[in-house]
């Protein structure tokens, strides 16, 4: 490893990271607040297309998280602020529950579409009216592109394959702005005074987590729980910096080797 | 011999491929309805010496259906004319010994009345228009991700068509959808398939620089006919965009206001 970084700040996941489902991963409340009382700042960071913050916050307040609203930072925050920095008016595919994540953003008169994961908007006559604006000239911008998702149920689609679709149907090329975009970590690190080379992410996806934020200059830890694969590690170049069993472990490297 | 292009090429023309939608008539509510000048312009060609095939992408409804729904637009069309992607994936399951699920409008279920569909190891997608919904996509999801070698047949892979009520998307948004998915290619039957141009070839016993392909599709009608080496010619009408006409990569042979200019065009060369 390149020499020591002064360390100033650790991005973390949530789902699969700090808890899987309903339950948090083993020792991980105390993890964080060991990670809180040294001189770092933490940000939570997630792809989500259906949680507002507050949804999430009470998950993890439930289950004894010490986190506050604005310590996160989803995918919907960021299709918010490059909304507000263009000044788009969208149509916006995102669930009910995802709206509130957008209150006061203009959607009279849409001039830009925002594809996140909808199943009941996914209509043909509604992917109609959005393949019609994309095709007038408005940008297409994608909470993120994931292929597929877990449900009760079973695997379903995520909203990779409608942005693609609607690529293919009006021959362009959709922003994306989740994980594992560059711009969606820079955008987390933008309000805590540091630059990627000072901070780390710990994340159980090897592309979208540990990849991303390696790629955005960060450092990258991954975590063997949630949706990690034997070998994930290895899917990914460059490695990971760290990978280890647990969010405990990865606070524990932290505070013994990066501060 | 220097190659005559368009239209100088008329002169040793043989046959003609007509695509339907957006050349003879635009759909819509009911039957839709004829593009001005084409139901005359159908009879000059077909009173000519020209053999004339129809090439179309039609997915939503069986062949017997939509040739009927011409003949009331007053188009004389027969079945016997027409070269669909159903029929074609049709003898392609058949040859394969492939049972598919299929996503495709009830109006096509009669051109797969032959085909065994029980416990399916394929999945077939068509113009299904209102039955793409998620929940009917999610299904074809689910049957390709518990294939071992997922097979994915798509009846024409084309952007978007036009209906009076204006652009609606067609079934390669879909089939682009499921091969991001499930990480599968499609192979798709119709249009631009060279498979597909060259049945229509050898049903009228002609070769590829006899014949003149007429689209209102710049990359399905005149860029797959083009890489049979068939000429292909667009018309201002159906889907035509004006930015065709700069496209990156295909360049019509022609472009014409209409099916009507196009057959004027063709008869008065030939005299």
């Amino acid at each position: 490893m390149a020499g020591r970084r002064a360390l100033k700040a650790v991005l973390i996941d949530l789902s699969g990271t700090l808890h899987i489902e309903d339950s948090a991963v083993p020792g991980a409340q105390d993890a964080l607040n060991r990670l809180r009382q040294a001189s770092v700042a933490v940000k939570f960071v997630t792809n989500t297309t259906k949680e507002s913050k507050r949804n999430l916050l009470e998950r993890l307040h439930g289950l004894d998280f010490n986190v506050q609203e604005k310590e996160i930072f989803t995918s919907l925050n960021a299709a918010r602020s490059l909304l507000e920095q263009k000044q788009h008016r969208p149509l916006l595919l995102v669930e009910d529950s995802a709206l509130e994540d957008f209150t006061g953003i203009d959607t009279s008169e849409p001039n830009a579409v925002v594809v996140g994961l909808a199943p009941d908007h996914f209509s043909y006559q509604t992917l109609n009216k959005a393949f019609r604006m994309i095709l007038d000239g408005a940008p297409l911008i994608a909470i993120h592109k994931a292929r597929y998702y877990k449900r009760k149920d079973g695997l379903a689609l995520g909203p990779g394959p409608f942005v693609t679709g609607l690529e293919y149907a009006a021959d362009c090329k959709s922003t994306v702005v989740g994980k594992p975009e560059e711009t969606f970590f820079t955008q987390a690190l933008s309000d805590m005074g540091c630059s990627p080379d000072e901070a780390v992410m710990i994340g159980d996806d090897a592309r979208d987590d540990v990849g991303g934020a390696q790629n955005a200059g960060m450092l990258g830890i991954l975590v063997r729980t949630g949706k990690y694969r034997k070998g994930d590690e290895h899917k990914i170049r460059p490695p990971p910096h760290l990978t280890c069993d647990s969010f405990p472990d990865a606070v524990e490297h932290i505070l013994k080797n990066l501060l | 011999m220097a190659d005559p292009g368009w239209p100088g090429c008329a002169k040793g023309l043989k046959g003609v491929l007509l695509d339907l939608c957006g050349v003879l008539y635009d759909s819509g509510e009911g039957d839709g309805v004829a593009i001005p000048g084409s139901v005359e312009a159908l009879k000059k060609l077909k009173t000519s010496d020209l053999k004339l095939r129809f090439c179309t992408n039609e997915s939503q409804a069986a062949r017997e259906t939509f040739v009927a729904k011409l003949q009331r637009l007053a188009f004389d069309v027969s079945v016997s004319e027409v070269f669909s992607p159903a029929p074609a994936a049709v003898a392609a399951l058949k040859d394969r010994r492939l049972r598919p699920h299929l996503l495709v409008c009830d109006g096509l279920l009669p051109e797969f009345d032959s085909v065994d569909k029980t416990n399916p190891n394929c999945v077939v997608i068509g113009d299904a228009a209102e039955k793409f919904s998620y929940q009917n996509l999610n299904e074809a999801f689910r049957v390709l991700l518990e294939l071992e070698k997922p097979v994915l047949f798509a009846l024409g892979q084309g952007k978007y068509y036009k209906e009076i009520d204006g652009l609606k998307l067609d079934v390669g948004v879909y089939m682009k959808a499921l091969e991001y998915a499930c990480d599968v290619k499609a192979e798709v039957f119709g249009k631009p398939s060279p498979v597909f141009f060259q049945s229509a070839l050898s049903d009228m016993g002609l070769q590829p620089h006899e014949v003149l392909m007429i689209g209102d599709d710049l990359v399905n009608d005149v860029g797959g006919a083009q890489r049979c080496g068939i000429k292909g010619v667009q018309v201002r009408t159906g889907k035509y965009r004006p930015s065709d006409e700069r496209h990156p990569t295909v360049m019509a042979d022609g472009t014409v206001d209409n099916l009507a200019q196009a057959v004027d065009m063709i008869l008065n060369h030939r005299h």
